[in-house]
């Protein structure tokens, strides 16, 4: 407690509210929970340090100013009360001196909430309403991808396979959400053959509401699994709403994974579910993974297809699979499909392998789902190596079901059987730990107090022969 | 969580180099292991210790910080008390500090240091310390020395002279008769200096004494060796008390009219062999080696058998790396020198043989636990009636 208190006047405290805050993408509720939840101001900003941008600047302008304000107020309180011997007026004073930290850390999202509600809400309002209307004049075929996990990788693979033979657009990066859907709205040409649009869902409806706005002819749900579920009930509420995008479409051209588990129960028969065997009329045979990606073939009667990606792992042949029948579905030649494919490469810390003196680092950091464990573990046991180490910090946002996922999560590193798990101590260490015992793990745990002084360090533990698997990473606000 | 003093630095041309030692190979890896607490004791130019956690970060020396540092910081003072305690100034109210050490992990390169002196003090201190005992130090540490040992046991050397630097100055026509039975090119070195410091290879006669006064510049003892013809030079890492284990037999990549000077090994990243004949992910750390050496098969193996055998018959323990000389042609592979403290403990080649940095310094440490465990066995004392009598 007293090290809390006395951190917050250091003088880098400000910098380090505006810090958190733009960690947590100016929402005030997280901001707020991470603020009270801070042990020591000093001890924030680990992984990153403030984005000095025009938004951060005028925040902490601000902040700042205010600060003083409140000190030389409670100074002048403090001398008037001893003057005019107002001891009320000196108290005043001595809490207005102090307390201008939790004050201004309070104050400061004021502005935040009052420019959501007048200014950026009405304007996103407008922007929405407009590009409904784009969306249902627009003539190219839109394709909208659901899903708790790897929808910004199926977004990215048919973005690359299908750029092979149309014109395609596509959200960028993960904006995900109605404001990010209406912005790429005004920048259509109206000439794209393709739209590929991503929804991340939020909060219970949100699927729903990015249907009906960008109206689209096909739908692929990538995956169920706890995740986000600090908004909403269980994981039934985010399949539903999830799931509502198949309702949109009627049930007719819905993709669903069909190798995440919780996704199987909302499974109807006009869905077509997409695997590592199987995807519409096609069958996927001589799946083979290596250092350098994955080879496949697509079968349907006597036709057969050979693909090869630079994409690790099995868990790829199902999202790969079926870009190339949709690209196909589509109009796309073989050639063009075959040569889409050789095309995607690992994204950006995702399943992104990386030599290091002779030893591979699988970095799947961006990982943060029970499924894409499951993947990451699958590809720690398919890949040849000398040793094998298995590195995570567990998942975030599991809501009600963070013990049971971690603990599941040990049980399935255990049948992984890497040499060496590495885990990062924090709030669901125990429960890996939990799981890893009751799965009778016989290699060595080791517990890392300081997760990125292990990362920044690791080519320290490497030598040839070795793999690494990493999956997940805490950012600041949930360390 | 056991106390590892890393000492580094010391009076000595390799200081730079064992400051690097010290801190990428030894003091980062021993912190990432999670098993020891790593105290920084630094030995400056003038030999004066120092011993500080400031000491573990380089920009320190690269700034030139290290002076400002040096004239404010206390100088340590070692306490010996059945084994080793640091003590220092707390420069508060007169107050010292002291620090237990568990294990001493020397990264001094070269002399005041790897040529066994500080070895002695930790002997004289009964600590634990990782690498070479003094005895095995002093001889790996003079050329002469390491010659005249591995040749009493059998092992293969090209022929060679030795002579001091006194004799050069009063009686230089006695040491050019004594080196005419040598045949060009020769190796002319300093008998005592490591990371090539001093060497010179001498094709003719006319750059014969300029070679002969360089070495002596360096060292009081200088050794002229004969140079082996359709040479391939290779070097053997081993670490190991009893049982040893070998690294990838190395093979630096320098033109045959070349040799690993100084500025070539750690200034120039090896640009002088050439980066481009080293396989792709398996140069060195210094950027010029292949590893493993490209040799036949039975040359391979006869490296590895003589540089175990060299690392026996000098007494080594816990780590040292064994340089060899191979005549490709007549397929005879001779002894050049053996360096008991390898720059940078010749990590990069230990990975390729599947040991990362981590384990390395675990292993040494364990080794040097397990040696003066096997020690502390020999009784040193003896009671007697002697004094009784006196």
């Amino acid at each position: 407690m007293a090290e809390w208190f006395v951190s917050m006047f250091s003088p880098t405290y400000g910098a380090t509210i505006v810090y958190m805050l733009q960690s947590t993408e100016y929402q005030p509720l997280a901001y707020l929970q991470w603020f009270w939840r801070v042990k020591n101001f000093h001890s924030v900003a680990y992984r990153r340090s403030l984005d000095k941008t025009k938004a951060a600047r005028l925040l902490l302008a601000d902040m700042m100013v205010g600060m003083v304000v409140q000190i030389v107020a409670g100074i002048v309180c403090i001398v008037r009360g001893q003057v005019n011997r107002d001891l009320l007026l000196s108290w005043f004073g001595i809490w207005l001196v102090f307390s201008y930290p939790i004050i201004w850390a309070h104050l400061v999202v004021v502005p935040l909430v009052l420019g959501r509600l007048f200014v950026i809400g009405p304007r996103e309002r407008r922007q929405i309403k407009a590009s409904r209307t784009i969306f249902a004049k627009h003539p190219g075929v839109t394709i909208a991808v659901a899903g708790s996990y790897g929808k910004t990788s199926m977004k990215e693979l048919l973005l690359t396979v299908l750029s092979e033979g149309k014109v395609v657009a596509a959200t960028p990066a993960n904006k995900n959400v109605a404001s990010s859907h209406a912005i790429f709205a005004a920048r259509l040409t109206g000439k794209e053959d393709v739209l590929i649009i991503e929804y991340g869902e939020g909060k219970p409806g949100d699927v729903d509401r990015f249907a009906s706005t960008t109206a689209p002819d096909i739908g692929i749900i990538t995956g169920l699994a706890p995740a986000h579920l600090d908004h909403y009930p269980n994981l039934q509420a985010a399949g539903k709403d999830i799931f509502s995008l198949a309702d949109y479409l009627h049930g007719k051209d819905v993709y669903v994974n069909a190798e995440s588990e919780a996704a199987k129960e909302f499974l109807q028969p006009s869905y077509v579910p997409y695997s590592e065997s199987v995807v519409a009329d096609w069958k996927i045979r001589n799946i083979k993974v290596d250092y350098d990606g994955t080879t496949f073939e697509l079968h349907k009667g006597k036709r057969v297809i050979r693909l090869k990606s630079g994409l690790l792992g099995r868990h790829q042949v199902g999202p790969l699979a079926l870009a190339a029948v949709l690209a196909m579905k589509l109009g796309l030649s073989d050639k063009q499909v075959t040569s889409g494919i050789a095309k995607t490469q690992p994204y950006e810390h995702r399943m992104q392998p990386r030599n290091v003196h002779g030893a591979w680092i699988i970095d799947d950091t961006y990982n943060g789902n029970i499924d894409g464990i499951r993947a990451g573990l699958q590809l720690l046991q398919d890949l040849p190596a000398q040793r094998k180490t298995y590195v995570t910090p567990g998942l975030v946002d599991q809501g009600v079901e963070t013990e049971a996922v971690h603990i599941k999560m040990g049980e399935l590193i255990t049948r992984a059987h890497p040499d060496t798990v590495v885990l990062m101590q924090n709030s669901v260490t125990s429960y890996i730990r939990q799981g890893l015992e009751a799965g009778g793990f016989g290699g060595v745990v080791r517990i890392e107090e300081h997760p990125l002084e292990f990362y920044t360090n690791l080519e320290h533990f490497l030598a040839r022969g070795d793999l690494v698997v990493m999956q997940n990473d805490w950012t600041d606000n949930y360390a | 969580m056991k106390t590892v003093a890393v000492i580094f630095g010391s009076r000595s041309t390799e200081h730079d180099v064992s400051i690097v030692t010290a801190l990428s190979s030894i003091i980062k890896p021993l912190e990432l292991s999670g098993r020891f607490a790593v105290e920084a004791v630094y030995i400056a130019k003038d030999g004066a210790w120092y011993w500080d956690n400031k000491l573990k970060d380089i920009a320190l020396y690269q700034s030139g910080g290290i002076e400002e540092f040096m004239r404010k910081a206390p100088k340590v003072h070692l306490l010996f008390d059945d084994g080793l305690t640091l003590v220092k100034s707390s420069q508060f109210a007169g107050r010292k500090m002291y620090k237990k050490i568990d294990l001493v992990f020397p990264a001094t390169h070269g002399t005041h240091g790897e040529d066994g002196e500080l070895m002695s003090i930790l002997e004289m201190a009964n600590v634990p310390y990782v690498g070479c005992g003094p005895e095995a130090s002093v001889i790996a540490m003079d050329k002469v020395l390491a010659k005249q040992v591995t040749q009493a046991d059998g092992i293969p050397t090209t022929p060679w002279i030795w002579f001091s630097a006194d004799e050069l100055s009063k009686t230089p026509s006695a040491v050019l008769a004594k080196i005419k039975g040598l045949k060009y090119p020769l190796f002319v070195k300093p008998a005592h200096l490591g990371s090539s410091i001093g060497i010179t290879r001498v094709t003719e006669e006319a750059q014969l004494m300029n070679a002969l006064e360089v070495a002596a510049h360096y060292d009081d003892r200088i050794i002229v060796e004969q140079g082996v013809s359709n040479l391939v030079e290779v070097t053997v890492p081993i670490i190991g008390n009893t049982e040893l284990t070998t690294a990838y037999v190395e093979q630096p990549l320098a033109k045959s009219d070349e040799f690993f000077d100084f500025e070539t090994k750690y200034m120039q990243g090896g640009k002088k062999g050439g980066k481009a004949g080293a396989k792709s992910g398996e140069s060195g750390s210094q950027g010029y080696s292949k590893i493993p050496a490209e040799i036949p098969k039975d040359m391979y193996e006869e490296s590895e058998e003589l540089a175990r055998a060299v690392y026996k018959s000098i007494g080594c323990s816990g780590i040292a790396r064994v340089d060899l000389l191979i005549d490709s042609m007549a397929k005879k592979v001779y002894f050049n020198e053996v360096n008991p403290l390898p720059g940078g403990l010749y990590a990069h080649n230990w990975r390729q043989k599947g040991i990362g940095n981590v384990s390395l310094v675990e292993k040494l440490v364990d080794l040097a636990e397990e040696r003066h465990a096997e020690r502390k066995r020999f009784h040193t004392s003896f009671s007697t009636n002697y004094l009784k009598q006196f």
